[in-house]
């Protein structure tokens, strides 16, 4: 205390950071009525120091979660200890708006809050000051990062094209259900169904009318089974689980499939004849997975297309007929 | 292995060990009140390890289900690390119960009671830790690395700029409740050295 003029003036300055430094500053008291506010806080909420001071948080900000915020500062107050709040928890503590109105892309301010203990002469935390943090930027870039891997994970799961499920998506669908029908809490069939010819029907009708022909079977396949139990498996391959179906029944799904399939191609004039070629399989106690019941279901469909196509082939253990 | 403890003496483990002992004492001391319930306390275990085992030291922690973690740097003095506290998912529903949060546990509630916890024990461990080697440690901002993931994703996007870490782990329990976390202080391979120096000195 030899000095005082310099302690005053270091106090001054020190005020000059704590008003323009970057970060909200304010200053609780036991009744949480405000000690100080500094020029961040009184920028983004329009309420100058002189008009905070000694007002209760609460009544000020009646939109503020008093009950949350409490759990948050007593333990500051009690316990002298820190306490952190984080954006995720609450995207904000104060409703400040984007400090960049025009090109941010966020409509208010994310904040993340530290809450730190501020002792007396007698060590008692009877003051606690709390720290907000703008972390906007932070918060934006991390919902734009997550919904970037969402969608490449729908990517990865759908087929552009058509909208089905692709065959990774599609193998632990089928996987659950052969454990499902292991335990004997379901049974079913698996279908396979492949155009025939498509190549040359591609190159006479044009590209974009492929195309229209293959949403058009995915739409009809997503209509018969619904949108988990059907995919595309390949160019022109597509596969469907039909729960609950024995084998009679799945031969008589796949034959009006075959015949809706053929009616594609009536009314168009110079079009070579638009067909499937469909195997089946139904579910046994043999089949141990995926892979497996979908080579069944191959080499049913092979043993249509060896038959002639434009046909429905259902698999049986010691060999395929239809 | 021989090559990995060569950084600590026994008896700067042991030195270590009793650091962590007080500090700790101190922060179940502060969850106890916060909890009105009786913390077990463990004993610390304190050991250098390599980038690789990282993992591994997790999962030994929590080798079956799904947990949730938050992670804390904090620096002084120049010695720098992070805290990393995991929780059990299975313990939530007593947590909520112990600190009286109300209504369905949602992911929200979770992360509410995560942090609060966190809050607590990180703070008040690497507080009592400075405390003794007189040093202010000032704690960052924390973050959520993962909930309800599996263990081995929780580590995967790190950066990996370090070869090996001077590690406590704590591993606290709650009595007659099923709760259970590890709180684990790793220290940057630069700021053991320093660390060292100030333990030496306690030990002279």
């Amino acid at each position: 205390m030899t000095n005082p003029q310099i302690e005053i003036s270091d106090i001054h300055w020190l005020m000059d950071i704590l008003q323009n430094i970057d970060v909200g500053l304010l200053v609780l008291d036991r009744n949480y009525d405000v000690q100080l506010w500094n020029a961040f806080m009184e920028g983004h909420s329009g309420i100058s120091p002189q008009h905070a001071k000694g007002k209760n948080l609460f009544e000020m900000f009646p939109e503020l979660p008093e009950t949350w915020f409490r759990q948050k500062a007593e333990p500051v107050f009690q316990l002298k200890t820190r306490t952190f709040t984080i954006w995720e928890q609450r995207p904000y503590l104060f409703r400040f708006s984007n400090s960049r109105p025009i090109t941010g892309r966020s409509e208010f301010m994310y904040q993340n809050t530290s809450i730190i203990p501020l002792e007396s002469v007698t060590r008692q935390a009877d003051h606690i000051c709390v720290i907000i943090y703008d972390v906007t930027d932070t918060a934006v870039s991390k919902s734009d990062t997550s919904k970037a891997l969402e969608s490449i994970e729908a990517m990865k799961s759908h087929d552009a094209l058509t909208g089905l499920l692709s065959k990774e998506a599609w193998l632990p669908v089928l996987d659950s259900f052969i454990q499902r029908a292991g335990k004997g809490e379901t049974n079913g069939s698996l279908l396979l169904l492949d155009m025939d010819h498509f190549r040359d029907l591609n190159g006479q009708l044009g590209h974009a009318q492929g195309d229209e022909i293959l949403k058009r079977i995915a739409q009809g396949l997503q209509n018969l089974s619904g949108e988990q139990n059907c995919a595309r498996l390949g160019g022109e391959i597509f596969g469907v689980l039909l729960e609950n179906e024995d084998a009679d029944a799945a031969v008589t799904t796949a034959e009006r499939l075959r015949r809706s399939v053929s009616a594609l191609g009536k009314g168009r004039a110079n079009v070579p004849p638009i067909s499937a070629s469909i195997g089946v399989a139904t579910w046994s106690k043999e089949i141990c997975d995926a892979a497996h019941w979908l080579n069944c279901t191959d080499k049913a469909l092979y043993h249509a297309k060896e038959s002639g196509r434009n046909q429905t082939s259902l698999y049986q253990a010691s060999g395929p007929a239809s | 292995m021989g090559a990995a403890t060569a950084i600590l003496t026994e008896d700067q483990r042991d030195c270590y060990q009793e650091l962590t002992n007080v500090a700790m004492g101190q922060a179940a001391d502060r969850l106890a009140r916060l909890l009105n319930a009786y913390v077990v306390l463990p004993i610390p275990k304190v050991s250098v390890i390599e980038n690789s085992d990282l993992n591994m030291a997790l999962q030994g922690a929590h080798s079956d289900s799904s947990v949730s973690a938050v992670c804390q740097g904090f620096i002084g003095a120049g010695i720098a690390g992070e805290a990393l506290l995991m929780f059990n998912d299975t313990s939530f529903a007593s947590l909520a119960s112990l600190m009286k949060y109300s209504g369905p546990l949602s992911q929200q509630a979770e992360l509410e009671l995560l942090m609060d916890t966190s809050s607590i024990l990180i703070g008040a461990c690497i507080h009592g830790i400075g405390e003794q080697l007189e040093i202010v440690f000032n704690q960052g901002h924390p973050v959520v690395l993962g909930q309800h993931c599996d263990m081995n994703d929780l580590l995967n996007h790190g950066n990996n700029g370090w070869n090996r870490t001077l590690a406590i782990e704590i591993h606290y329990t709650i009595e007659h409740v099923n709760i259970e976390c590890e709180l684990l202080l790793l220290f940057t391979e630069d700021s053991v050295k320093a660390l060292n120096r100030k333990i030496d000195y306690l030990l002279d």
